[in-house]
């Protein structure tokens, strides 16, 4: 991160890198971690309690896609929403997470409570799958 | 968990705001619950940390500029070992400091250690261990 000079009034986006060991630090970690960073941007109570769930899924699911006992979650928040990148997943891990975010009778949580959801593939020939939500404050 | 990596096992990086302290101190909040570290510990650890961030808030970086903010966390056995970092000019004498100059004092004396220093890339960190105890069954 560089430095960067501030505005007169303190905006409201935030970017916020967090790194988890799979194990019992993950969820709990996870969950507290963007509820509050959501609530310090100002997000409606339902769309926390939408990304409670997609942080649920993701601690539930993404270990088991890990590319070295890590997964690597960036929020990028501002007053409109969230972006929240899953990295650090092996190949085709950002798949197959989706995959199993699919509940019978239900459908995929991950697909139904984000607004927006795609997969970017490596760029580069050391760069991974990242599975990318957007969830909408509005 | 991960003791056979050095890898963390929880690494936060944001930018270096009084809000954000906010956000560390739930992190580890959130990270002694899983453990079932004990309250008068977990205490102990989430006030030394907010006393390192709270540093890095006020004196890490000049007026009207920002940087990050990391917290690193490692459990080595029976410890905990916090390292807190910025990319400031590093630790020194304040005179015009708007603190106390109690801080580091206070985190010396919640911690089983701590070291000040810079890193391998030169970035200023304060390292911090913890010694935890199993909170009664």
């Amino acid at each position: 991160m560089t430095n960067t000079p501030l505005q007169s009034d303190q905006p409201l986006e935030n970017s916020v890198f967090l790194r988890l060991a799979n194990g019992p630090l993950a969820a709990p970690v996870l969950g507290r971690v963007v509820s509050m960073v959501l609530a310090r941007a100002d997000c409606p109570m339902n769309r926390l309690d939408d990304a409670m769930i997609l942080c649920d899924a993701l601690s539930a699911h993404a270990s088991a896609h890990a590319s070295d006992g890590h997964v690597a979650f960036t929020m990028d928040i501002d007053g409109q929403g969230i972006v929240l990148r899953v990295g650090e997943l092996t190949e085709q891990g950002a798949t197959k997470l989706l995959a199993d975010a699919a509940v019978p009778g239900v459908g995929n949580v991950l697909e139904r409570f984000s607004d927006e959801l795609r997969i970017e593939l490596p760029s580069t020939e050391h760069s991974r799958e990242e599975l990318i939500l957007t969830l909408h404050f509005g | 968990m991960t003791a056979a990596t050095t890898a963390p096992d929880m690494e936060l990086t944001l930018p270096a705001r009084a809000a954000n302290i906010a956000v560390v101190r739930h992190a580890f909040g959130a990270l002694g619950e899983a453990l079932a570290v004990d309250e008068e510990t977990l205490s102990n650890i989430r006030l030394a940390v907010t006393e390192a961030c709270t540093n890095v808030v006020v004196h890490a970086y000049p007026d009207g500029q920002e940087g990050a903010l990391e917290v690193l966390a490692t459990l080595r056995e029976e410890k905990l070992e916090v390292v807190v970092r910025d990319e400031g000019p590093g630790i020194g004498p304040r005179p015009g400091s708007p603190g106390l100059g109690l801080g580091l004092r206070l985190i010396v004396s919640l911690t089983e250690s701590m070291l000040l220093g810079r890193d391998a890339d030169e970035r200023t960190e304060v390292r911090m261990t913890f010694l935890l105890s199993p909170a009664a069954q």
